[in-house]
């Protein structure tokens, strides 16, 4: 919930762009994280709350990306965090160290992707 | 004296009378010299009063009339009623005593009172139920303290462009106000609380000035661009026996017919939109009845061109294949853009970056025409900014969206030749396969977390759908950046949407769905709604009046326990700093304890289902709910959710 409600119905512009991020090369570059750290540091820090706890996605003004099955390089992944290219807020390494988005980084690839809808009968109506 | 033991002769226009009977005496014989005797014997004689004078001024007054056989509300509920209106809402009030009285004796309770424990949720009633109804209501309240708690209502229909009647209850006569809270609940000019925010309003002083100012405002809040108005009320014309019965008049009133664009602008509008190659239709508080949703089908159909709606009305069917609501990008693409009846033009077609230096750039092509069709212009106000920042555009112009509809299409056609048809039917094929590619991803998307705890937002919407799909539902609220339901569910008919609060004023959702539902009751309608778990707190009362009036609805609470935007923002201002981003929900979230919104909702006698934190257990508890709602009665159902 909201008091401050930017109207931008721009959140309808669609948590589908966060689908397109998870489609770039598999990521051949991260260091070793620690998957459960990561886990309890991306609920720590806030990242679930734009991204979601499954990393599913959801807003912040705008659609923030689906992370769970991340496809992007590790380094993309840094980048995003450290000097962000939309609203994200940066991170920097005073709130969060290289290891901390490390253990995010494997938390994020841990988490299972997408099923087929098919396979769900109530998205079919 | 009470008022209610007030003679009926101490109404203000006897008052007058007698105040100049009064005044006349006191020239005569001033009130300091009844007593003396004047020296001069010729005036002494003459001064010196008989015995039936001594007698008429010894005697004590006549007593109070203890009955009347009218008022002058009696005659302002046969003015709301000629007008319509079917349904007051209120919280009651002293200063409308007269009028509550009158509705229910005189009027045998028509227009219906609804019972409101706060005046913020009548207002917001009134606003639910006027988008959903395509009338307006009313809602009366103290017009001084009550008048304060309806200001945000106001506020937020105000915004959304929402007709309102609201009314208030005053003691305009200073001598007549009793000691106590008469005088904190008075004022000289209460329409000032909230005239930068109504289209209009007055304090009539008579009855048949109320007569005329009560038509007069139903037909400015009914006229496009719509809006709230206000009435003061005195409460000594709405007590006071009808001192002319026969002289008074209820005004006839006929509905203004909306503004169409001039055919000039229409016909300029309908070349840039043929000769395009990439036309594009955006629109917002669009449809105004069931014929705003076929108006612009038949436009879009027509051009073969892509649709993107911001959802402030029931504009546009969902799964249309034109419906690119989801690809902003287009945007981009367009070279001719038609922006009907937009809230925030500037907003939509522009990227806006909320960092620590705000810049903007514009999202549309430089060389893109921009037209707008809309009456937002017309009537505006300066102090609050809900206008938004100023747009260029190539061709403004000011007709109603929906009335102008009709003739822009007409105009469209005329200019199209078989080689247009050809060339948009490819157009139209493209944006199809488009639209259906989108429709797959939103599934695909819903899955992840699908079998989460807390509940994802995604599945909470595919759970609700999957139960009320079948039934004659409206969706009437959603919860902050609740996307699902326009990306999954199969939005066609006219009254399954009905937008959003218009301010942005947290406690809209709960009541507003309520009043909407109110609407939808007659019919036989199905009401659904989601709503935020801080919303839900703002004014949990107005599930008791959806339990006392028997209104059905189905409220889901998306229940995040968090105010969770702020929760967001805050976390953005703490990585800015580079500090304490770990503390972030201090002052953002709901919890510790959290807040059980099921038993919230059984104590005020309506049915409640939850904390549901189980996916597993979610459709069950929306069975039993939809089973209360389609007996009648209203149900809660609480889901722990994600947050978006």
């Amino acid at each position: 919930m909201t008091k401050v409600k930017r109207i931008g119905i721009a959140a309808l512009a669609g948590a589908v762009i966060g689908a397109a991020a998870c489609v770039i090369a598999q990521a051949q570059d991260a260091p070793h994280g620690d998957a459960g750290n990561g886990k309890r540091i991306y609920l720590a820090v806030g990242c679930f709350t734009c991204h979601g706890r499954s990393g599913q996605g959801g807003a912040l003004n705008g659609p923030a990306p689906i992370l769970a099955s991340t496809a992007l390089p590790f380094d993309g992944f840094k980048g995003q965090i450290r000097d962000p290219s939309n609203d994200m807020p940066a991170y920097s390494d005073a709130v969060l160290s290289d290891k901390d988005i490390a253990d995010i980084f494997a938390f994020v690839e841990s988490l299972p992707g997408p099923r087929s809808p098919k396979d769900i009968s109530i998205l079919n109506n | 004296m009470s008022k209610r033991r007030r003679s009926a002769d101490s109404s203000r226009r006897n008052f007058l009378k007698g105040a100049g009977v009064a005044g006349a005496a006191a020239a005569i014989v001033p009130p300091a010299t009844v007593n003396a005797l004047p020296a001069d014997p010729q005036i002494r004689k003459a001064a010196i009063p008989g015995p039936r004078q001594i007698a008429a001024e010894t005697m004590p007054p006549a007593a109070d009339p203890v009955n009347q056989t009218s008022s002058g509300g009696d005659f302002m509920v046969d003015v709301f009623n000629a007008l319509g209106i079917e349904y007051l809402a209120i919280n009651c009030a002293s200063s409308y005593r007269g009028l509550h009285e009158a509705v229910v004796n005189h009027g045998n309770n028509k227009p219906e009172i609804i019972t409101c424990v706060h005046e913020d949720i009548a207002v917001h009633l009134a606003q639910g139920y006027a988008k959903m109804s395509g009338r307006p209501m009313a809602m009366a309240c103290h017009g001084v303290v009550g008048l304060q708690h309806a200001a945000m209502a106001i506020y937020n229909s105000w915004c959304d462009r929402v007709p309102v009647m609201v009314l208030g209850g005053n003691i305009l006569e200073a001598d007549k106000r009793a000691p106590g809270a008469e005088w904190p609940h008075s004022g000289v000019d209460i329409g000032q609380l909230v005239r930068e925010f109504t289209k209009w309003d007055d304090q009539p002083a008579s009855l048949q000035h109320f007569a005329e100012s009560a038509v007069r405002a139903y037909k400015i809040a009914t006229t496009p661009p719509m809006g709230p108005v206000f009435l003061a009320l005195d409460a000594e014309l709405q007590e006071n026996p009808i001192p002319n019965a026969k002289g008074l008049r209820i005004p006839k009133f006929e509905l203004v017919t909306p503004p169409q664009g001039d055919s000039g602008a229409i016909a300029a509008a309908a070349k840039l939109l043929v000769e395009a190659q990439n036309p594009l239709i955006i629109c917002d508080r669009m449809a105004r009845t069931p014929a705003g949703m076929a108006n612009l089908v038949a436009l879009a159909e027509t051009l073969q061109c892509g649709v993107i709606d911001n959802v402030g009305r029931m504009n546009f069917p969902s799964r249309h294949p034109l419906n690119q609501s989801f690809r902003r990008g287009l945007i981009a693409q367009a070279d001719v853009i038609i922006a009907i009846e937009m809230n925030d033009l500037w907003g939509t077609l522009t990227h806006f970056s909320d960092r620590i230096v705000r810049q903007s750039r514009p999202s549309t092509k430089p060389d893109a025409k921009i037209i707008t069709l809309g009456v937002r212009d017309l009537y505006l106000k300066s102090n609050y900014q809900d206008f938004g920042r100023w747009q260029d555009v190539d061709l403004a112009i000011a007709g109603d969206g929906e009335a102008s509809l009709p003739a822009l299409t007409e105009a469209v056609k005329r200019l199209i030749d078989d080689g247009h048809k050809e060339i948009f039917a490819g157009r139209g094929q493209k944006l199809a396969k488009l639209h259906t590619a989108m429709v797959e991803q939103s599934k695909t998307d819903a899955t992840i977390g699908w079998d989460s705890s807390p509940i994802t937002t995604a599945r909470m919407c595919a759970e609700v759908y999957n139960q009320i799909k079948d039934e004659d539902w409206s969706l009437v609220g959603t919860a902050i950046r609740l996307t699902w339901p326009h990306r999954l569910w199969d939005f066609k008919k006219p009254n399954q949407w009905n937008g959003v609060s218009g301010g942005g004023g947290v406690g809209y959702n709960l009541p507003a769905s309520i009043g909407a539902a109110l609407a939808n009751k007659k019919r036989g309608g199905f009401t659904v709604a989601f709503g935020g778990d801080g919303d839900f707190m703002f004014n949990p009362g107005a599930l008791w009046t959806a339990a006392h009036h028997k209104i059905p609805i189905l409220y889901v609470v998306h229940n995040n326990r968090a105010y969770h935007q702020e929760y967001m923002y805050l976390t953005a201002m703490a990585a800015r700093h580079s500090r304490g981003v770990e503390r972030m929900d201090i002052g953002t979230t709901l919890k510790d304890p959290n807040i059980d919104y099921a038993t919230i909702a059984r104590g005020m006698g309506v049915h409640g289902e939850g904390p549901i934190t189980d996916p597993k257990d979610l459709a069950p508890a929306l069975a039993r709910a939809v089973a209360v709602v389609k007996s009648g009665s209203p149900a809660v159902v609480d889901v722990v959710t994600d947050p978006r």
